[in-house]
């Protein structure tokens, strides 16, 4: 009897010991996001290649994942693939880099002046819900078919989710951080440089990511429509001719290419946030 | 502090805001008070009175509609121009992105200052409030004492000639308010900076201040002007002073009947 209370503790603390490793089971494989993530995706592959060994489909309509990679190694060791992606990636990036210095230029701006925004709002209300693909011809009619004109359409697709990001993230910074900085010296613009601008970046961010996605989408399907080079010019051709595995070829690069876009956005999200995870 | 004795003063001083409709809202009458350099002076009302609009209006941010403030030089008499001015708010108001010595530099910074000076300078402040070996952290990794030292540093960094604390406290739970009132009685003492304290609190008034405007329910007016004669250096063992229990039941006696003003006020205006 004098024994269990001084053996009782030990049930205890490996029940306690248990209850803080049940995070952890034996199966742990099977929980791990990435293995889930990938493990699906190759076991659709895989009945893909087996589905279409089977029922003989033409490879016109549906050609196997083997012969897709096959058309993929091709496309990149004769270099065209790699050149496609690098007009691509230019006309995207270039494009919206401007549309990014130019709308938080004008985001501030239209946040801080009720003259400019005024003007502005009405602007942004009409050209805002315009699905920016409607103004393919008539930028080709202005610009051509060249650098410029596939410039000016990734920025158009860009520049409004930014601008609106920008004016919300600068119309939302806390009034008392303005007056702080007033209070310690600052001028009209330092308080935009120093106070507005840093406190809207997490929303402008969240504007980089809706812009940069129509940038995107704008630039492969003007190449679908007007261009010789780039991804989607070379989709287009490809499927004029009925090369199916070029076809997917070209749709696995763009596809890989938003996976890299976004999950740099992701890094950049997390170090921007760094002061706000605190 | 640096350069000639300068002293506040609110001459008539009103401020009135136009309305949507009918009579415009008058938020501040008549003010005539005066802030002596190297004084604490504590401005103590009820809610709503426009204590803090007084301190905006001392910085400069507001304009008076009605009156006239002076800059006074005390040895000639002669007006000067408006001291340099630091305040510590009750929001704190750091920069969240800015890590706490970023944000003790950030007037530095502004003012031109060398990165190796402004950091020592900043290093400096900060240990003056009891934060050193805090430089990296951001504001969100701080408890609200801590912030408000922060806020502290990042005012006095600036060696202003007058310093406003805008409700510094109002913002903390009652035991880190009791800490930090004595803190900052001892920082000001020992600096000798002009300061114009805003409270609710009749304690932090009497702790921290040579003279006490007490304010009347909106429309704010100056309701009665108490000199603090305790001894320093003050803390909280003041309170047990009988003088100290005399004097908070003079405030407390003339914020009662003002309180129960603006209560009945504000019941009427909802």
């Amino acid at each position: 009897m004098s024994g269990q209370p001084i053996a009782e503790p030990a049930p205890a603390s490996d029940a306690s010991r248990k209850w803080v490793t049940a995070g952890k089971p034996a199966t742990s494989w099977l929980d791990d996001p990435r293995i889930l993530g990938w493990g699906s995706v190759a076991l659709v592959l895989i009945a893909w290649e087996l589905i279409a060994i089977l029922t003989g489909v033409n490879r016109l309509y549906l050609p196997r994942p083997t012969q897709i990679v096959v058309a993929l190694v091709d496309m990149f060791v004769d270099g065209k693939l790699a050149v496609d992606l690098g007009y691509t990636l230019y006309r995207i990036f270039a494009g919206f880099f401007i549309a990014l210095f130019v709308g938080v230029v004008l985001g501030i701006w239209i946040a801080t002046s009720t003259r400019v925004r005024a003007i502005a709002d009405m602007f942004i209300a009409a050209l805002y819900p315009l699905p920016k693909v409607t103004l393919i011809p008539l930028l080709i009619i202005w610009l051509g078919t060249g650098g410029p004109f596939m410039l000016t359409i990734s920025a158009l697709g860009a520049i409004f989710p930014i601008i609106i990001n920008t004016v919300l993230g600068v119309r939302q910074c806390d009034p008392g951080l303005v007056l702080a900085a007033r209070d310690l010296g600052a001028t009209h613009r330092d308080i935009m440089r120093l106070v507005l601008l840093p406190s809207a970046i997490p929303s402008i961010f969240a504007g980089v990511r809706l812009g940069l996605g129509v940038s995107i989408i704008l630039v492969v399907a003007a190449e679908m429509v007007v261009g010789k080079l780039g991804l989607g010019a070379r989709l287009y051709l490809a499927g004029q001719v009925l090369e199916t595995e070029q076809v997917f070829a070209v749709l696995i690069v763009l596809a890989a290419l938003g996976i890299v876009v976004t999950k740099l956005q992701d890094q950049i999200d997390i170090w921007l946030g760094r002061w706000r995870l605190a | 502090m640096a350069g000639a004795a300068v002293a506040i003063e609110f001459e008539g001083v009103g401020l009135a805001y136009a309305a949507q409709s009918g009579a415009p809202t008058v938020a501040l009458d008549d003010l005539r008070c005066r802030f002596m350099p190297g004084k604490v002076t504590a401005i103590i009302g009820p809610s709503g009175c426009g204590k803090s609009t007084m301190l905006q209006i001392a910085r400069g941010f507001l304009d008076p509609s009605a009156g006239r403030l002076r800059f006074v030089e005390v040895a000639s008499g002669k007006g000067t121009q408006r001291p340099a001015m630091s305040t510590v708010w009750q929001a704190f108001n750091l920069f969240p992105w800015l890590n706490v010595v970023e944000n003790v530099e950030f007037g530095l910074r502004l003012a031109g200052m060398s990165a190796a000076e402004r950091r020592a300078r900043a290093r400096k402040a900060l240990a003056a409030v009891d934060l050193t070996g805090f430089d990296d952290k951001y504001p969100r990794q701080l408890s609200g004492g801590m912030r408000q030292r922060v806020g502290i540093a990042r005012a006095l960094v600036m060696e202003p000639e007058v310093l406003l604390l805008d409700e510094p406290f109002g913002a903390l739970d009652a035991q880190t308010r009791l800490v930090l009132q004595e803190q900052l009685a001892a920082l000001v003492e020992k600096s000798g900076t002009t300061a114009i304290l805003v409270t609710h609190s009749i304690e932090e008034a009497i702790l921290l201040a040579d003279t006490i405007y007490v304010m009347t329910a909106r429309p704010g007016r100056i309701a009665a002007e108490i000199d603090v004669d305790l001894p320093r250096p003050r803390s909280h063992a003041t309170t047990h002073d009988p003088a100290y229990g005399a004097l908070f039941d003079r405030i407390y006696g003339l914020l009662r009947d003002e309180v129960m003003r603006a209560m009945v006020g504000e019941r009427a205006e909802t």
